[in-house]
């Protein structure tokens, strides 16, 4: 990429944080993020779910999904944050978060897919970080949740380009990167990190922002890349893409993020990966259901929204 | 995520529930294990309802889940029960077009990447295995799709399909190809206008033109000095059928599909079916809503980039 459009680039992702739908807890919340997990004390996160109350009600509702494996529902936030844990809800709390920054400003293509793809990802890494004995499950969802920032990036600061990248890309079933290329020059890998970095994001989730389509040229010692390059191309060929079937056919094993993948998880290479593609057959429905249930919803979300 | 299994009996709002006892989640591993069949969360009531099924039957009459994966794994019963159980669960995935996500990738993906390829060298021959192909709906699906790409993407190009099966009476009514509202029940419009003609009593039967594309013959494939006839085939189907077999067998016949393959050959299971620890020469190959395996060719296999 040029340094002029890099530039430009830049200054349009400066100009994102300026939208009038930036929630307020959007700043403390990724300050929260930074911190050990042991470090953070659960009163304040349950105070930072409980401050917007739109937020706080997506939220029970996301704690609430089957996808969360909860067996009983929680009706107060103090409960769900006790039972999922913390870092578990700080996932949904940016979920939401993200959502409500991106909300009420004009989007190349349907949000709702966006949303789609990244919570369907988030589970799709967190479900193969647990079975192959990842070191850092919760890690991989949040990886996963916003390896495709870039996509909200370009959808909010190029919605007319984007909408055209999106429209091409889906006419040829050709994977969305190749088609940003072609078309804009850069990809939501690259505007994707410029965000990641000014909301100083951890390194290793910036990483996986910036290399997951690129894990052979990604910095050393750092798997979540691999893994979460495998669960973006999982989702996209289970129907968890970006609303149309890219028609290709993908041999993992022979993907270099599966051996770069297998020297941190050696369990990978005895994974039976056919029963675990089968699996994604229930995370599919459970990730749909989930994102429009919370997401497309209007009426309890007008209020909240008014951008002048 | 692939083509649907339908339920020949309407599951009731308990056995969604029951899918939710543990008891059911060993019978499903149990049926994995041996038939290579899986069935996911998703798809785990219809395997609860084929299992109750079979537990109201006379010979079974088990009153739990419990009961009857006792009975699954009882000596001297195990044999017999598990492959009721089998038929139970395949029960009703016969008819045309059953797998639509599998029609698609070769439509899509598949085919023209092969046209790519052979154009290369001027070969425009396509074989084609439908091994295990029962009263031959697979076949003929197989046969009617490829004559609708005659005009696209198979321009010029010929094709074949075997289509073997070990019953003799099924081979018979496959050659028949006479087919009521339930086995046409997923077949599109257009494919029953162009490929068919009507039968007596409300059938359907499979024109001429399509039954030339398709050799029918008795074949056990265990039977080893057969299977190595079966040569330079470039995609080869055996939906449901290994699931019947041991795990020996099963690796067999699985390296006589692969060697039958060309380089860069297609070979392709049943929905919800997985050569785990059967075969390791096959690759495992992702494809838009479906998966299939893979021979390695004589140039490296793509890789999943992007």
């Amino acid at each position: 990429m040029s340094s002029n459009l890099r530039d430009g680039l830049k200054r349009k992702v400066e100009h994102l944080r300026t939208l009038p739908s930036s929630p307020a807890v959007l700043q403390p919340l990724l300050e929260l993020l930074r911190l050990a997990p042991d470090k953070i004390d659960l009163r304040k996160v349950v105070e930072l779910v409980s401050y917007d109350k739109t937020i706080a009600a997506q939220c029970l509702r996301i704690a609430n999904s089957p996808l969360y494996g909860r067996a009983r529902p929680t009706e107060s936030i103090r409960a769900a944050v006790v039972s999922l844990g913390i870092q578990r809800v700080e996932d949904i709390l940016l979920t939401c978060c993200l959502h409500k920054f991106s909300s009420g400003t004009k989007w190349a293509g349907d949000p709702l897919v966006f949303w789609k793809h990244s919570l369907g990802c988030a589970a799709v890494c967190r479900e193969l970080a647990e079975r192959i004995e990842f070191s850092e499950p919760e890690k991989a969802y949040l990886a996963g949740l916003l390896h495709d920032l870039g996509v909200l990036v370009n959808s909010l600061a190029y919605p007319e380009e984007y909408s055209k990248v999106l429209a091409e890309a889906k006419a040829h079933g050709v994977p969305l990167v190749e088609q940003e290329m072609k078309d804009l020059g850069f990809t939501h890998c690259e505007s994707g990190s410029i965000l990641g970095a000014t909301w100083q994001l951890p390194k290793a989730v910036n990483d996986v922002i910036a290399y997951h389509h690129n894990v052979e040229n990604a910095p050393e010692d750092n798997p979540l890349v691999a893994l979460v390059h495998i669960g973006d191309v999982l989702c996209r060929l289970a129907g968890l893409g970006y609303g149309y079937e890219e028609w290709r056919s993908v041999e993992l094993a022979a993907d270099p993020a599966w051996e770069e993948l297998a020297k941190y998880s050696p369990r990978l290479k005895k994974m039976d990966l056919a029963r675990f593609t089968f699996d994604l057959e229930a995370i599919v429905p459970c990730v749909q259901a989930l994102v429009e249930g919370v997401f497309s919803a209007k009426p309890e979300h007008s209020e909240v929204e008014s951008p002048s | 995520m692939a083509g649907e299994v339908i339920p020949t009996v309407l599951t009731t709002p308990s056995e969604k529930e029951d899918a939710r006892d543990p008891v059911y989640l060993r019978i499903r591993d149990l049926v994995y294990q041996t038939s290579g069949i899986y069935h996911s969360e998703e798809k785990l009531y219809l395997l609860v309802s084929a299992c109750k099924r079979r537990m109201a039957s006379e010979r079974v009459a088990a009153k739990s889940g419990r009961k009857y994966l006792e009975l699954l794994t009882s000596p001297g019963y195990k044999e017999t029960e598990s492959r009721e159980l089998l038929n139970e669960i395949t029960i009703g995935e016969t008819c045309l077009f059953r797998s639509q996500p599998q029609l698609n990738a070769l439509q899509n993906v598949i085919l023209p990447e092969l046209v790519a390829e052979r154009g290369k060298i001027g070969f425009r021959r396509l074989k084609v295995w439908s091994a295990g192909c029962s009263t031959g709906e697979e076949p003929y699906t197989l046969a009617m799709f490829l004559l609708e790409q005659k005009g696209k993407l198979l321009k010029d190009w010929e094709f074949s399909i075997q289509a073997t099966d070990l019953n003799d009476r099924s081979v018979e009514a496959a050659r028949a190809g006479i087919y009521g509202d339930y086995a046409v029940r997923n077949t599109p419009e257009i494919y029953k206008r162009n490929y068919f003609s009507p039968g007596e009593n409300g059938k359907l039967v499979v024109k001429d033109e399509v039954k030339a594309k398709i050799t029918f013959t008795r074949l056990n494939l265990n039977d080893d000095s057969r299977m190595v006839f079966m040569k330079g085939m470039d995609l080869i189907f055996c939906c449901n059928v290994l699931i019947y077999f041991d795990m020996a067998s099963k690796r067999r016949v699985v390296q006589h599909f692969y060697s039958n393959l060309m380089p860069n050959g297609w070979f392709f299971l049943g929905n919800a079916e997985s050569l785990y620890q059967v075969n390791d020469q096959f690759r495992l190959v992702h494809l838009p809503g479906t998966t299939a395996y893979r021979k390695g060719g004589t140039e490296p296999g793509k890789g999943g980039m992007a």
